[in-house]
């Protein structure tokens, strides 16, 4: 092994007995992490990034997992020769590891203060009183306002950037000397994530850390690794420093990866996705050139298109309950007087941080929440106050896409009778066969095969099951839809395809959309229109190619900035 | 990858732990002891003497006979059926008000959950032995009593986790998937909620055979439960009287019995929450 490399892997393998055989999770890997430098793994779920550091802390489920064959030297010693004892001593004292969902990675009966002290008594035998100071001075090394309350809080008191920042104090609390940061900042909003980059960056200089960060986005692996290996179905495919790969991308899976993710400004018509660049058996393909083409959308605007939903002053309220018999004390207001216009056969994209209105806007558009005041007109009719039979009605042209496709599919009906089920209930089509028939070329439509019909969601992968979803939603021919966050819990790899596919059927079946994101990104590679909202109103609206140009409030250019823009933090080329 | 749904895949489980398989075959050749012997094709004769009084067990006589002479193994016989009908009737009366009270709770809320859960909250504050008796005495002595009496006690357990499990689930994106489609609340709640709480019936029921078929010994060692019938409960109430003369095969007899069937239950009742509860299910 190198002497400078603080972590060596040498021709890693980890297999899984499963009930239908042995499954290689990881095949062949090997790579270094040189001391103080920043490593990036890349790769989609399921290519083994996680399990490669799991096997790293030594945290792989036996008997279930084993390795046939592989050295771990971390410092120079072998670390698969490690027993247990050892390798306790080691895990959260000498490497350490923030793992990606701060909501569960917090005991929510303990006060944080109390769970940054627990890994300083026990690695280093630190009185209860000093390892509680110790844990007030991390939380201001990584940020938190007032550490010396903040540590008295409950891991629910805090929010979501906040919970990461304290998983990141317990994690650097022993001085680690290599950090796994496994997807640390995919559950955050764009402007957090950015936070959280820079603090991670931030710290790693001032400890010295070596660094192995874990991600499906390459573009956040820009900001913050030196070297990137990029994996792909167990195996790593390409591994070299971070300029190398954004500038002169050797693997067709690394280009792919490259061009999936939607920039600002400029963006192909359709955006081109890992199977442009390669084929299903990793061979390379030549890209079609006018896929790659620059497309302007302000030439396409359909100005002179109807207008088919129109929301006036839309207010959305929740009741505050409080004291001893739970009365209502205060309203807190959701939706906080928002109007719009949406022409027929366009895209309103809606941006905005978690908490700022713009999922409970969606369903009181839909009246899945009742609003409390203001007016949504559909079609030129008031549709706030209608019920039962009209409302059903209604649902026949305006549907929605969920975000998260493992819980918008019910586990316990197979994809037949999700998809058939919008047409039992509106009674369209003739008879059972009828309508298998209709729900057959649907899911045909939206990329998936006639075959699948008769299975249960489980067995299909995340961005199949927001194929699924979108099909759902389709059934009924709907003339409006709203997609809340439908490709946020995707892969970028995935989620180009599931946005491809949106623009496929929008031109097909002349939808009109609202597309809800916290990506800027996304919707403006999406969106005619984009409406920043912020505390339940919308700050700021124009036309996507204009508010990336030139945003009006401060908070739309800070969104903009936040947006990992692909380029490494040495360089600053652009990427492509 | 095969096509498998839960339950598929929850048999498949199952037949994977061979205990679990143990205790299934037990509960399987319980039940059909019972229809065998509710048919009359077996212990029909179990009030006939078949021999001099308390015989200790042979060949001829298994467990042995009783002051009367009657074999002490066609009186287990008939014991059986009384426990698992008394098992099999608790559940018939308190799978449907379990369900139905804590579902419609559970969806709706508001006032209909504040009185589904004052009435569960007011059945569980008085112990369950109390009720039991009290309802035998209202109702007079007799399996039919027993049957009621175990009924109305047992849904309340189903209820409370129907209830919570329907909150869970109403708030999930499939639900509201229902909704936007069009979907009323009869739809969303028997349609798409309560097939994924299923399997808590299934486990509850199993876990709860086992609570009526003890309640069942009780209250016939009690004298409070089936008048004229061999019950593992008169059983053991007989032999707490000839155990001092030595005869101690009656109270063997019954609480064997007793002891496999419930051990049998419990084993199979942790079986099937393993294969069953998603909770513990990997991803």
């Amino acid at each position: 092994m190198s002497s400078h490399s603080i972590l060596s892997v040498k021709n890693l393998t980890v297999e899984f007995q499963t009930s239908e055989g042995l499954l290689r999770a990881v095949n062949n890997v090997s790579f270094d992490i040189p001391q103080g430098k920043t490593i990036g793994i890349v790769g989609e779920s399921g290519s083994g990034k996680s399990v490669t550091s799991l096997a790293v802390m030594g945290l792989l489920q036996k008997p279930a997992a084993r390795i046939p064959n592989g050295e771990i030297y971390f410092n120079g010693q072998d670390l698969l020769k490690f027993d247990e004892q050892q390798m306790r001593s080691l895990r959260g004292n000498d490497i350490s590891m923030i793992f990606q969902e701060p909501m569960t990675s917090l005991n929510p009966v303990f006060k944080v203060g109390e769970q940054i002290s627990e890994a300083l008594r026990v690695h280093k035998n630190l009185s209860k009183k000093e390892a509680w100071d110790k844990a007030v001075y991390l939380m201001n090394q990584v940020g938190i306002p007032k550490p010396e309350l903040s540590a008295h809080k409950y891991p629910h008191e805090m929010s979501g950037g906040q919970k990461q920042r304290v998983m990141i104090a317990m994690a650097i609390s022993c001085e680690p000397k290599l950090l796994i940061a496994d997807e640390p900042t995919t559950a955050l909003d764009v402007t957090i994530q950015k936070q959280v980059l820079e603090l991670l960056q931030k710290l790693q200089a001032e400890y010295k850390m070596s660094m192995m960060f874990i991600t499906h986005d390459l573009g956040v692996i820009g900001d913050i690794a030196d070297d990137v290996v990029v994996m792909y179905r167990s195996n790593v495919v390409e591994k070299n420093h971070a300029e190398t790969i954004f500038q002169s991308a050797q693997h067709p899976y690394t280009k792919g990866l490259l061009a999936c993710r939607p920039k600002l400004g400029a963006n192909p018509k359709r955006l081109l996705t890992v199977s442009d660049f390669m084929t299903d058996s990793g061979e390379e393909k030549i890209v079609p050139v006018e896929r790659v083409q620059v497309f302007d959308k302000e030439i396409e605007l359909k100005e002179s298109s109807p207008v088919l939903l129109e929301i006036d002053q839309l207010v959305t309220q929740f009741p505050i309950k409080g004291g001893l018999f739970g009365r209502t004390v205060d309203h807190f207001k959701a939706v906080d007087g928002v109007s719009f216009k949406l022409k027929k056969g366009q895209t309103l994209g809606l941006v905005g941080e978690s908490g700022c209105g713009k999922t409970t806007l969606g369903r009181s558009i839909l009246r899945l929440v009742e609003p409390s005041s203001g007016k949504i007109i559909y079609d030129g009719k008031d549709i706030t106050h209608v019920h039962h039979e009209e409302l059903r009605q209604l649902r026949k042209k305006m549907q929605i896409i969920f975000q998260d496709p493992y819980s918008s599919l019910n586990p316990r009906m197979t994809i037949a009778d999700i998809l058939m089920e919008p047409l039992n209930i509106h009674k369209v089509g003739a008879n059972k066969n009828e309508r298998f028939d209709m729900a057959r070329e649907l899911i045909e439509k939206v990329g998936l095969k006639s075959n699948h019909m008769g299975r249960y969601p489980h067995e299909f992968s995340g961005g199949q099951r927001q194929r699924i979803c979108i099909a759902r939603a389709l059934m009924l021919k709907p003339e409006f839809v709203i997609c809340d966050e439908s490709v946020s819990a995707l892969d970028v790899s995935i989620q180009a395809q599931v946005l491809n596919l949106l623009l496929d059927l929008q031109q097909e079946f002349g939808l009109t959309y609202i597309f809800i994101s916290h990506d800027l990104g996304v919707v403006n590679f999406i969106a005619d229109e984009v409406g920043v909202m912020y505390a339940g109103k919308i700050i700021e609206m124009d036309k996507a190619s204009r508010i990336y140009k030139n945003a009006k409030q401060d908070y739309t250019r800070s969104l903009l900035s936040a947006i990992p823009k692909g380029i490494t933090k040495n360089s600053m080329a652009p990427l492509i | 990858m095969k096509s498998n749904s839960l339950w598929k895949d929850a048999f498949y489980r199952l037949s994977k732990d061979k205990l679990a398989l143990c205790a299934l075959f037990i509960v399987v050749i319980y039940f059909l002891v019972a229809v065998m012997s509710g048919a009359g094709w077996i212990a029909s004769s179990w009030s006939q003497e078949v021999g001099a009084s308390n015989l200790a067990p042979s060949l001829d006589h298994l467990f042995g006979t009783d002051i009367f002479g009657r074999s002490v193994f066609q009186k287990l016989i008939r014991g059986t059926q009384v426990a698992m009908s008394v098992g099999v009737a608790a559940a018939v009366i308190a799978i449907p008000i379990g369900v139905i009270l804590g579902a419609l709770a559970g969806y709706f809320g508001g006032w209909v959950d504040d009185f589904v859960t004052w009435l569960y909250t007011t059945f569980s504050s008085v112990p369950n032995i109390m009720l039991l008796i009290s309802i035998t005495l209202i109702l007079g002595k007799g399996i039919f009593s027993v049957y009621v009496a175990l009924g109305a006690t047992s849904w309340v357990n189903l209820c409370r986790l129907i209830r919570g499990e329907v909150m869970k689930h109403k708030e999930r994106e499939y639900v509201q998937a229902a909704g936007a489609i069009g979907g009323g609340h009869f739809r969303k709640l028997f349609r798409h909620i309560l097939p994924n709480v299923g399997h808590i019936i299934i486990i509850n029921t199993s876990m709860q055979f086992q609570v009526a078929i003890k309640s069942e010994v009780i209250l016939s060692y009690l004298g409070l439960g089936v008048q004229g019938e061999p019950s593992w409960g008169t059983m053991i109430d007989d032999a707490k009287l000839e155990l001092v003369r030595g005869v101690w095969w009656q109270l063997a007899g019954a609480t064997i019995a007793m002891f496999l069937i419930l051990l049998a239950f419990n084993i199979l009742g942790d079986a099937l929450r393993d294969a069953l509860d998603p909770k513990l299910k990997g991803k």
